[in-house]
């Protein structure tokens, strides 16, 4: 699923919210690392996908339709068999039939569970004034209580992606505190240079989130992507 | 985007014929007076009978239409209703005059009915090519010409400050602020609802002008962030560029809606094109002009560690708070600088690391000389900031002016010679007028003061953070 074809079935289902499968996908080819995540169709795909991938999984529901998917019980996280995995696809089938039996669904997305790590957010949205902006946060109380975010105007240099993960306030979380080991923040750098690299290019991204990222001692990856496109596509 | 605009700005800020629309006595003719000093040649247009008296009284040449002046128009200045201004504007365009700038208001800043004619207005205005500074401001402040928007703002003298403001009033308060702190406006411009030409063409033309060393905006809103962006992005590595910007929180952001129809980002976003482009943010007209000051007068330097002079121990421990809240450093002076000391230094209650508490012996030019030259010379140093007592020296000052005059000059060679950064803070106390005396003494000879330690310390770090954000790699 390359960049253009994500965004050509979008428009031509006059879609302007991205399933998860379509926004790794599209991320993905951004060059953004983010967690191997594949869309089974039926409970057989589903086992076969998670065995192929190595347990433990996760599912979620894809649909244009559900922004939340874990309010309606369209999620099922740390799958570790292959009769774990089926039974998860056929409750979260059903928990979307019981509360949202309008939504299309296009079936559910299974991916590897990532190793633990420091949750950061990074994220894009667009100013009236100025376009595109690019966030940075630490995730969880750190952007949702604290607001300890940073913004940069699109398009960044290595300097800003530098200067705007210093600046947050939870900065030595990063470093490494109590004993643990210092992140590979070259890597969030390149993550934020990308998203920026890709807002340039598809001035249609309206919206986009990355939350939460899992960042390393060696490298970062996105586990959760969201993606909003323009309803009509700016000039 | 107006065509060949660099020239045409050229030709509004240097006019030789200046036309001045529907100034009437009901408003103290106040446009012809503010140009009574024009140094180039002043015409009104005026058609009512009742109006002309007064004119003619002041000795301005009055015609009844833009079309009756016998040479080339430069500059217009439009001071009529909104209804009749569209008639105006293409009496400029068959003209071909340099620029117009109109004061009118009753724009997008009021109504929808507004909005509609500041739209037909702008796309006129733009395919005629002709600048216009537009509806709702005060327009352009050339001192050297003459050439003012306000009779309170001086004339005859130039400098190296430039002054782009959304706001007349504002325009008015920095330059003639400014000019109370030494330093003088080579351009300013009050662009009002921003129709036609906006921030980023002002920014753009002043960032070229090679008279204007240093930039201070007043905003409250632009139209295009991207041009604005890219342009502060070009502009703030070759000069200081300060922006103050009106509208920061909900209620200043309806009023400047109100004000000059403009839409507000938020602070965080405001804050991030500074950063990125290495502005320099302003809150309040203290902190333009505090920090103008020290863009102008200051050497240049990317160093945080910084002397201090002060008059008494309770001041020195002050002022160590001040400079260390904004992360500046204080450091211990090397060993050669405290061996050198101790053979001088009167030490009665006062100690000498740093800050060097002087308990009020500043009583010689040497004793100045001496302490500001082991500062100079100390490599734990990159900035030296010196208080000076007012009341003390003041009483001095009236009683050996030549002792005064003679450490005025000291202090005025050293802050030349010296390669590093140097700057005074004036704490007036009870004594604000004799403040106000050595302030401008010392600030008509280039060195920055500011009335407290925080506004020195604070100044100084947007000195060093401006230097710094310049000299990072890319």
């Amino acid at each position: 699923m390359s960049q253009a074809s994500v965004l050509a079935a979008a428009r031509s289902e006059k879609r302007t919210l991205l399933t998860e499968v379509e926004s790794k996908a599209l991320l993905k080819e951004a060059g953004v690392p983010v967690v191997d995540t594949r869309l089974a169709r039926t409970r057989e795909e589903a086992a076969a996908i998670a065995k192929e991938i190595g347990y433990p999984v996760a599912l979620k529901v894809v649909s244009p339709d559900i922004a939340h998917k874990s309010d309606i019980g369209g999620v099922k996280l740390g799958l570790r068999t292959e009769k774990q995995t089926a039974k998860a696809f056929d409750d979260i089938m059903k928990a979307v039939q019981a509360r949202q039996p309008n939504a299309r669904v296009h079936g559910v997305a299974v991916q590897k569970m990532a190793r633990p790590g420091v949750e950061v957010i990074v994220g894009l949205s667009k100013d009236a004034q100025f376009g595109p902006v690019v966030m940075f946060g630490l995730g969880g109380i750190f952007v949702e209580v604290l607001k300890d975010v940073s913004f940069r105007i699109v398009p960044l240099l290595r300097r800003d992606a530098r200067e705007m993960i210093r600046e947050i306030k939870g900065f030595p979380v990063l470093q490494g505190i109590r004993g643990q080991e210092a992140v590979d923040i070259a890597a969030l750098e390149d993550i934020l240079l990308k998203v920026s690299e890709l807002a340039e290019r598809h001035p249609e991204i309206k919206e986009l989130d990355l939350n939460p990222i899992l960042a390393y001692k060696d490298g970062a990856v996105a586990v959760d992507a969201r993606v909003v496109l323009e309803g009509e596509t700016p000039s | 985007m107006i065509p060949d605009l660099t020239h045409k700005l050229d030709r509004v800020f240097n006019p030789k014929v200046i036309a001045v629309i529907g100034d009437k006595k009901a408003n103290g003719y106040s446009w012809l007076k503010s140009l009574a000093h024009f140094t180039g040649k002043l015409y009104s247009v005026q058609i009512d009978e009742n109006e002309m008296p007064g004119i003619v009284e002041m000795g301005v040449t009055n015609v009844k239409s833009l079309m009756d002046i016998p040479e080339p128009v430069d500059f217009v200045v439009c001071a009529v209703p909104r209804k009749v201004l569209p008639r105006v504007l293409e009496d400029c365009i068959r003209k071909e005059v340099g620029g117009v700038t109109a004061f009118t208001s009753g724009f997008a800043e009021t109504d929808e009915e507004g909005k509609r004619m500041q739209q037909q207005i702008a796309e006129r205005a733009n395919a005629a090519g002709l600048p216009l500074i537009d509806p709702n401001c005060m327009g352009i402040f050339r001192p050297k010409l003459g050439i003012r928007h306000g009779v309170d703002q001086y004339y005859g003298e130039t400098g190296p400050v430039g002054v782009i403001a959304q706001s007349g009033g504002q325009a008015t308060f920095i330059t003639t602020g400014a000019r109370a702190n030494g330093l003088r406006t080579s351009k300013s411009v009050s662009f009002g609802n921003a129709a036609v030409l906006e921030a980023a063409d002002f920014l753009e033309y002043l960032g070229q002008d090679e008279e204007t060393r240093a930039i201070a905006m007043y905003i409250e809103g632009v139209r295009d962030g991207r041009r604005f962006f890219r342009t502060l992005r070009q502009v703030a590595p070759r000069k200081p560029v300060i922006i103050w910007r009106g509208g920061q929180t909900e209620d200043g952001a309806r009023a400047a809606r109100s004000h000059t129809g403009s839409l507000a980002s938020s602070m965080a976003i405001w804050d991030a094109v500074a950063r990125q482009c290495g502005a320099i943010r302003a809150d309040t007209l203290d902190d333009v002009l505090d920090y103008l000051k020290a863009m102008v007068f200051i050497k240049p330097s990317t160093g945080d560690r910084v002397g201090l002079i002060s008059m008494s121990g309770g001041q020195a421990v002050v002022t160590a708070d001040a400079f260390a809240r904004v992360g500046l450093r204080v450091p211990a002076l090397t060993e050669r600088s405290y061996a050198e000391l101790a053979s001088f230094f009167n030490v009665i209650g006062g100690s000498y690391r740093n800050p060097l508490d002087v308990s009020w012996n500043f009583n010689s030019t040497d004793l100045a000389q001496r302490l500001l030259g082991i500062l100079q010379a100390d490599e734990n140093i990159d900035a030296v900031s010196m208080e000076f007592g007012v009341g003390a020296m003041q009483r001095r000052w009236r009683r050996d002016p030549a002792f005064a005059e003679g450490l005025l000059n000291y202090l005025v060679r050293y802050k030349e010679e010296s390669p590093k950064p140097f700057f005074i803070t004036l704490f007036p106390g009870k004594w604000e007028a004799e403040a106000l005396e050595i302030r401008e003494k010392l600030q008509e000879r280039g060195i920055a003061t500011y009335p407290s330690f925080q506004r020195s310390a604070n100044a100084y770090r947007r000195l060093v953070d401006y230097y710094r954000a310049h000299a990072r790699e890319a």
